[in-house]
C-alpha cells in the first residue's frame, strides 16, 4: 500500500497567484483576470478528481451501503418492508448457500497449492532450466483468455469422450466424468481456474525473485544445499513479501472471477455442487428474482472478503517486518 | 556444474509437459474450428490437411458474432478511453497536487479497490434501472469505468509519484496552468503506465461477462463474450462453428498477448512490488 498517498511540495498551487502572476501580466492585462485565473488554479484539483470521484461514490461505494440495506428488506410481497434477519435465516437454511460455503472452504485448502505451483515454476524459471525464456512466455497465455473462453474450451476438452479422457485411456486411466459426477467437478473447475491464471502470479513470482540477493543463492549453491532446502532456506524467506501478495490475490481471484467458468461450464451443476457465493447471487437476482436475498448473500460475500483483505493486511505487516 | 545442469533437464522435461498442456487446448479448438462437421464426427484430433474456412464465416455472420463483435469494440474502446482520461487526471492530482481532502480520496479509492463486483451488483443493477441506464451502450460503458476506475487511478497515481516534482515546478514557471501541466507534461511522462494499465483495462473489458450479463437483456446488446455463452446452446450440434465463435473472441486477445505481452507484466506487477 502507498502509506503517504500524495507526495507533494507544501504550496505547490498555492503560489499560482504569486510570481506567477507578475510573470504573466502581459498575457493578462486586467487585475481581475489574473485573480480569476488564480481562482481556476486553486480550484483545479478538484475539477480534475471530481469525475472520478462522483463515479467512484456513486456506482461503487453507494451501491455498497444500499446494498447491506436491502438485505435487511423482503423480496415479492414484503418488497421494501424491513423483515429483520429473515433473508440471512433464509440462506442459513439453504443448502444451495452452504454448498457455497463449503466450497469456499475448499478453495482455501487449495490455496496452497495453487500458489505454490506458480511459486515452484517461477523458481525453476530463475534458474534457467534449459528453454526458461520460451516457458515463461508460454505460460502466461492463457492469463489473458476471457474465462468464457477458457471455459468453452475446456468443454470440449473435458467432454466425456473428449481429448484428456482419450489421453488418460491410453495409459489405463478413467473414463472420469469430468463435468457430470458431483464429487469431481468443483476440483476440474478450480483446475480450470488455475491452468488459466497461474501465469499471472508466475510473472508476479518472477519480478519478486528479481529483488534477490543472488548472493544468497550462490553460497546456498557453493554449501552444496539441495534445491528442496534452498527453497526452504533461502527463497521463501527473502519472498515472503511476494508470497504474501500472490496469496491474497490469488484467494480474491477465487472468491472473484470464477463465475464466468461456473456459469459456462456447469451451471452450479452437477446437483448444485460447484456453486460459489457469486454465483448464487447471480441466481436469485438475474433468475429468481429475489433481490433482497441475493444482497443479504452478497453482504456475506463482503464479510468473506474483509477476512481475507484484514488477513493481507496481517500477513504483509509480518512480511515486512521480516524483510 | 555438471550436476546442476542435469537437474535442469530433470526439471525441464515436465515444464515442457506443462507447457504442451497450455497451448494444446487452444490448438484443439482451432483444428476443430476448421472441419467440417462430418469431419469432427468420423476423428476430432486428426489434424487437417484441407482447413475450411467457412466455419468462421457461418459462426462471424450466422451467429451474430460480427454484431456482437462490432458492440464490444465499441463499449471497449471508449471505456477504456475514458478510463485512462479520468484515472489519469485524478492519479496526477492526488500525486502531484496539494489540496484538502486529498489523502481522503485516495483512501476511499483504495477502499472501493476492495469491494468487488459482486458485492454491489445487486444494488448497481437498481440504481441503473432507475436511471434508465439498464441495457443502453452508456450504462455499460458507465458500469466498465466504475469497475475498473479504482485501480486505473491507484496505478496512476503511484506512477505519477515517480515523475520528480521539479519537472512539474519547472513547467509551473514557464507559465503553464494546472491542466497546462497535465496536457504538456503528465500525458506525456505517463504514456508507459498509460499504456500498461490501458491494455489491463481492456482485457479486464474484452473478457468480462458478468457486468454485461446484468446490464445489457436484449440480444442486439449482447458483447461478445454474452454471445459466445449464447452459442454454445445456439450450435450444440454443431461444434465446429461454435469453436470458430469461441475462436473469433479470442483472436483480439491472443495479439494483444502476442504484441504486448511486455506490457501486461509490467501492469501485474506494479501493484506488487510498489505496494
Amino acid at each position: 500500500m502507498k502509506g503517504s498517498s500524495p507526495l507533494v511540495r507544501p504550496g505547490a498551487p498555492g503560489r499560482a497567484g504569486g510570481p506567477d502572476t507578475t510573470r504573466q501580466a502581459g498575457h493578462r492585462a486586467t487585475g481581475t483576470g489574473s485573480r480569476r485565473a488564480a481562482r481556476s488554479e486553486r480550484l483545479a484539483p478538484y475539477v480534475l478528481v471530481a469525475p472520478a470521484v462522483l463515479i467512484i461514490l456513486g456506482l461503487r461505494l453507494y451501491p455498497l451501503i444500499l446494498g447491506v440495506n436491502f438485505s435487511f428488506t423482503g423480496d415479492g410481497d414484503r418488497n421494501g418492508m424491513v423483515v429483520g434477519l429473515d433473508n440471512y435465516l433464509e440462506l442459513a437454511d439453504d443448502p444451495l448457500f452452504r454448498t457455497a460455503l463449503g466450497n469456499v472452504g475448499l478453495l482455501v485448502l487449495l490455496l496452497p497449492v495453487a500458489v505454490a505451483i506458480p511459486g515452484l515454476l517461477a523458481t525453476f524459471i530463475y534458474l534457467r532450466v534449459p528453454g526458461h525464456r520460451v516457458f515463461r512466455s508460454v505460460y502466461f497465455f492463457p492469463a489473458v483468455l476471457s474465462p468464457v473462453i477458457v471455459g468453452s474450451i475446456f468443454n470440449l476438452m473435458l467432454a466425456f469422450d473428449g481429448p484428456l479422457n482419450t489421453v488418460l485411456g491410453t495409459i489405463g486411466i478413467g473414463p472420469v466424468d469430468w463435468l457430470g459426477d458431483p464429487g469431481v467437478t468443483m476440483f476440474t473447475v478450480v483446475g480450470v481456474h488455475v491452468w488459466a491464471t497461474f501465469g499471472m502470479a508466475l510473472v508476479v513470482f518472477l519480478a519478486g525473485f528479481s529483488t534477490l540477493d543472488s548472493s544468497l543463492l550462490d553460497a546456498a549453491q557453493m554449501d552444496g544445499a539441495s534445491l528442496a532446502r534452498t527453497i526452504w532456506h533461502v527463497v521463501i524467506p527473502s519472498l515472503s513479501r511476494t508470497i504474501a501478495f500472490v496469496l491474497v490475490t490469488t484467494m480474491i481471484g477465487m472468491l472473484t472471477s470464477m463465475f464466468g467458468l461456473l456459469y459456462v461450464m456447469t451451471s452450479g451443476g452437477p446437483e448444485g455442487s460447484t456453486y460459489l457465493p457469486e454465483y448464487y447471487i447471480w441466481i436469485q437476482q438475474g433468475q429468481m428474482n429475489r433481490p433482497a436475498l441475493a444482497s443479504a448473500a452478497s453482504t456475506v460475500l463482503f464479510l468473506i472478503m474483509l477476512v481475507v483483505g484484514l488477513a493481507q493486511v496481517g500477513l504483509l505487516r509480518r512480511a515486512g517486518r521480516q524483510d | 556444474m555438471r550436476g546442476r545442469r542435469l537437474s535442469g533437464w530433470v526439471a525441464a522435461v515436465p515444464m515442457a509437459a506443462l507447457a504442451l498442456a497450455t497451448v494444446y487446448p487452444l490448438v484443439f479448438t482451432a483444428n476443430v474450428a476448421m472441419k467440417t462437421r462430418r469431419e469432427y464426427v468420423l476423428d476430432r484430433f486428426a489434424p487437417l490437411n484441407s482447413p475450411h474456412w467457412e466455419n468462421i464465416g457461418t459462426a462471424w455472420s450466422d451467429a451474430g458474432m460480427a454484431r456482437y463483435f462490432a458492440n464490444s469494440l465499441l463499449v471497449v474502446t471508449v471505456s477504456v478511453a475514458l478510463l485512462l482520461l479520468l484515472g489519469s487526471m485524478a492519479g496526477f492530482a492526488l500525486s502531484r497536487l496539494r489540496f484538502r481532502g486529498s489523502r481522503m480520496i485516495f483512501l476511499g479509492c483504495l477502499a472501493a479497490l476492495f469491494v468487488p463486483f459482486q458485492v454491489i451488483m445487486v444494488p448497481l443493477a437498481r440504481v441503473m434501472a432507475d436511471t434508465g441506464l439498464i441495457d443502453t451502450y452508456p450504462g455499460l460503458i458507465l458500469a466498465y469505468v466504475a469497475q475498473w476506475l479504482p485501480f486505473t487511478v491507484f496505478l496512476m497515481t503511484s506512477h505519477y509519484t515517480t515523475i520528480p516534482m521539479e519537472i512539474v515546478d519547472a513547467a509551473r514557471i514557464d507559465g503553464n496552468t494546472v491542466y497546462g501541466v497535465y496536457r504538456r507534461v503528465m500525458i506525456p511522462l505517463g504514456t508507459p503506465a498509460l499504456l500498461s494499465v490501458g491494455i489491463l483495462d481492456t482485457l479486464f473489458c474484452w473478457n468480462d461477462v458478468l457486468i454485461a450479463l446484468l446490464t445489457m437483456n436484449s440480444a442486439d446488446h449482447r458483447t461478445l463474450m454474452v454471445g459466445v455463452t449464447s452459442l454454445r446452446g445456439q450450435y450444440s450440434d454443431d461444434i465446429p462453428t461454435f469453436a470458430s465463435g469461441v475462436l473469433i473472441a479470442a483472436v483480439p486477445v491472443l495479439m494483444i498477448y502476442l504484441f504486448l505481452q511486455r506490457q501486461i507484466a509490467d501492469g501485474v506487477t506494479a501493484g506488487s512490488t510498489k505496494g
